[in-house]
């Protein structure tokens, strides 16, 4: 169904990231907010982007913002680099989605929701380092992969599921050794995010405890924002819920904690 | 969302929170009804990979509960949660349960109707009396033995014994449970259990579309055990009279077992005997004698004036059941199957030792059935996706070598309705190397 040789091809296929972005990455992460600004007015692509995700009422803006400047000014270094970042990660995601039911729009909310939320429980945690607010931008690379390899065997999916509860990312496991969160790495070291991106992403599989007590503990609130959004009708109804299993004993000891954050009552 | 179905029991596995604004993307009342129409006799929830839910969230599903079951006659609730679940759900609900709630789906199957095992020594508590005596009486019915305990302590006490139960239940609730006539499948006869009164009810109790597809599938011995049956009715007279000459057409036979006719008018076991049904005391008096068992239909499945033989149709569809068999192993293998000569002849499997076979029916414009006889090597290969792990342990090879059979089943029938050949499939079946021989 899927194959070593697929995975290959899918992982070869990916572009370098493009020299702007990583000029606008490189620049922020020195904290060169208004250089950065000027290089990322230069992709139209990019500036659209931003515009359209920052607009979103998950970041609360009163008034429509439009400038990059201004952006970049409003979010700070981690969040703009975030959003880089995320744009980064729309570039891989396909112009029709089959097998989950999204749209562009709904990836993007979907983005932005995670991204938002993942601010959130880092200022909980007291945690402000750029990397780590960065990392969730690598999360929905995980669907965006299971897209792009299961895709065109729909199916086959839909059959083997009818019988036996498999979720993609074991399916992958099985066949080919490796699963969707050792491709979400790969993509990172192409694009030359700091490996702890990585870490926390594949700990945030449920599957893969991280050895590092803070990127495992980081690992399970990924896991449990990923479930409690993927819980959102939207995403119920683009078939997104189960892509991956939810690891409910993995997040057992944060959950309490987790429910007071998001006000769960 | 799809529901998973096992062993007559179909359940849907919603993941994360579950609250009034969501559950109705999870499921739908059309998923339900879908799942009720694959012959299941229990539609559950699993709350396992829940980790929070509340009132409004679990209102919704227990309105499709209510719905589905009062039309259908299923049982219906949720299982696979934990105490504090459980309790939690007995909060919201206190005295106005009237769904079913299983601690396991190993539990569940204990009283499902389609049981696989019996004889299973099974552990009991509940708070609630009449819930003990309840639950007890419906394992019994399923030929379990319940050892029921009277109070927590004693249930802990006799909890701690290692390996002295199969099964324990606690933190389970049976609500109004599906009043479905069970059905099991001993060798080639299929066995029905009906209980107390018969009446006018059978007809909704009676899975006929079951019947009818067994049937279609070659099964020539129907057996209806009615050992606890305590009187029968005119209605449910006229109803077994009218199996009786159904089953006729296809040279099928319907026993009665155990039943007595204290409370029955005698008059009635003559009527049922000129319709041609048999009467019998026990139930090792058929299933103990082979002889008997021959000459009833059960020595075979597809023996019979209905027997099916090749016909043109089958042949210029057979390559395509030969393509969905190839592109199932090749999906579950990731290797490459190559198609050999596709030839016609009769079963002869030599070195039943180290062969296993599963089977699946289908019928509707065609009929049939498509066997997969695998050497037990590769039928561990071929089912390494669905096991995931390296094992030796045959009921485990042989349930998922029916899960395979199963989508190869699924496969033809997309196949086929390319072709605009529309069919159906039945459960699938496995046979053991050296028992349930595949060519019987």
């Amino acid at each position: 169904m899927i194959t070593n040789e697929k995975i290959n091809h899918f992982i070869d296929k990916i572009p370098p990231a493009p020299k702007a972005l990583q000029a606008t990455i490189m620049l922020l992460n020195s904290g060169e907010l208004v250089k950065a600004a000027q290089i990322a007015e230069t992709d139209l692509a990019l500036k659209a982007y931003l515009k359209n995700i920052v607009n979103k009422p998950i970041y609360g803006f009163r008034n429509e913002v439009s400038e990059i400047s201004q952006i970049f000014g409003i979010l700070g270094v981690s969040s703009s680099q975030q959003t880089v970042y995320n744009y980064m990660m729309t570039l891989l995601s396909p112009d029709k989605w089959i097998l989950f039911n999204l749209k562009a729009t709904s990836f993007h909310e979907l983005q932005a929701k995670l991204s938002r939320r993942w601010k959130q429980i880092l200022e909980h945690l007291n945690i402000d380092d750029i990397e780590m607010e960065s990392a969730i931008t690598l999360l929905p690379a995980s669907i965006i992969v299971s897209e792009a390899l299961f895709s065109d065997k729909k199916a086959d999916v839909d059959l083997l599921r009818s019988v036996n509860n498999l979720d993609l990312n074991t399916i992958l496991n099985r066949l080919c050794g490796l699963d969707l969160f050792d491709i979400c790495e790969k993509i990172s070291q192409k694009w030359d995010m700091p490996p702890k991106i990585a870490q926390i992403v594949q700990a945030s599989s449920g599957i893969k405890p991280a050895s590092d007590e803070e990127l495992d503990k980081l690992g399970k609130w990924m896991h449990l924002l990923l479930f409690y959004e993927l819980s959102q009708p939207m995403f119920i109804e683009a078939g997104l819920n189960d892509f991956i299993e939810f690891q409910i004993d993995y997040v057992g000891d944060i959950y309490d904690d987790f429910a007071t954050l998001m006000e769960i009552a | 969302m799809r529901a998973l179905v096992k062993n007559g029991i179909g359940v849907f596995s919603p993941q994360g929170f579950l609250d009034g604004n969501n559950v109705g993307a999870f499921l739908s009342i059309e998923d339900i009804e879908a799942t009720a129409k694959l012959n299941v006799d229990m539609v559950l929830v699993s709350l396992k990979k829940v980790v929070f839910f509340n009132r409004n969230g679990l209102d919704i599903f227990v309105k499709m509960f209510t719905k589905v079951r009062a039309e259908k006659h299923i049982t219906v609730g949720f299982c696979d949660y934990d105490e504090k679940k459980f309790k939690a759900i007995n909060n919201f609900y206190k005295n106005d349960t009237n769904f079913s709630l299983f601690a396991t789906q190993e539990i569940a199957a204990l009283f499902s109707s389609s049981f696989k095992n019996q004889n299973k020594n099974v552990l009991l508590y509940s708070e609630d009396k009449s819930q003990r005596s309840a639950m007890a009486i419906e394992l019994h019915d399923s030929g379990h033995n319940p050892i029921i305990t009277q109070t927590e302590e004693e249930f802990e006490k006799k909890k701690s014994v290692e390996n002295a139960y199969d099964i324990v239940i606690e933190n389970s609730y049976l609500g109004q449970t599906g009043n479905n006539v069970a059905t099991r499948v001993t060798g080639n006869a299929i066995i029905y259990t009906v209980s107390s009164f018969l009446d006018t009810e059978i007809g909704n109790m009676f899975n006929i579309a079951y019947h009818n597809n067994s049937l279609n599938v070659g099964f020539r011995l129907f057996i209806f055990d009615a050992y606890k049956v305590i009187s029968m009715n005119v209605h449910a007279l006229n109803f077994f009279s009218r199996l009786a000459s159904s089953a006729a057409e296809y040279n099928a036979t319907i026993c009665f077992v155990g039943m007595t006719f204290e409370k029955t008018p005698i008059a009635f076991k003559e009527t049922l005997e000129d319709s041609g049904i048999m009467f019998y005391d026990q139930m090792d008096d058929i299933l103990g004698n082979k002889e008997l068992l021959a000459e009833l239909g059960a020595s075979s499945a597809d023996s019979g004036s209905n027997r099916r033989v090749i016909n043109k149709v089958m042949v210029t569809e057979l390559p395509r059941f030969i393509d969905a068999t190839v592109a199932t192993i090749e999906m579950m293998t990731n290797a490459t199957a190559i198609k050999e000569a596709a030839q016609v002849h009769e079963i002869q499997i030599e070195n039943h030792e180290d062969k296993i076979a599963s089977s699946i029916g289908f019928y509707g414009d065609i009929d049939g059935m498509v066997m997969l006889i695998f050497p037990k090597d590769i039928a561990k290969k071929a089912c390494q996706l669905l096991i995931g792990e390296e094992t030796n342990d045959l009921e485990m090879i042989l349930d998922t070598l029916a899960e395979l059979v199963n989508i190869v089943g699924g496969k033809i029938k997309t196949l086929l309705a390319d072709q605009h050949i529309s069919v159906d499939i039945t459960l699938p079946r496995t046979y053991p190397g050296n028992k349930g021989r595949a060519e019987s």
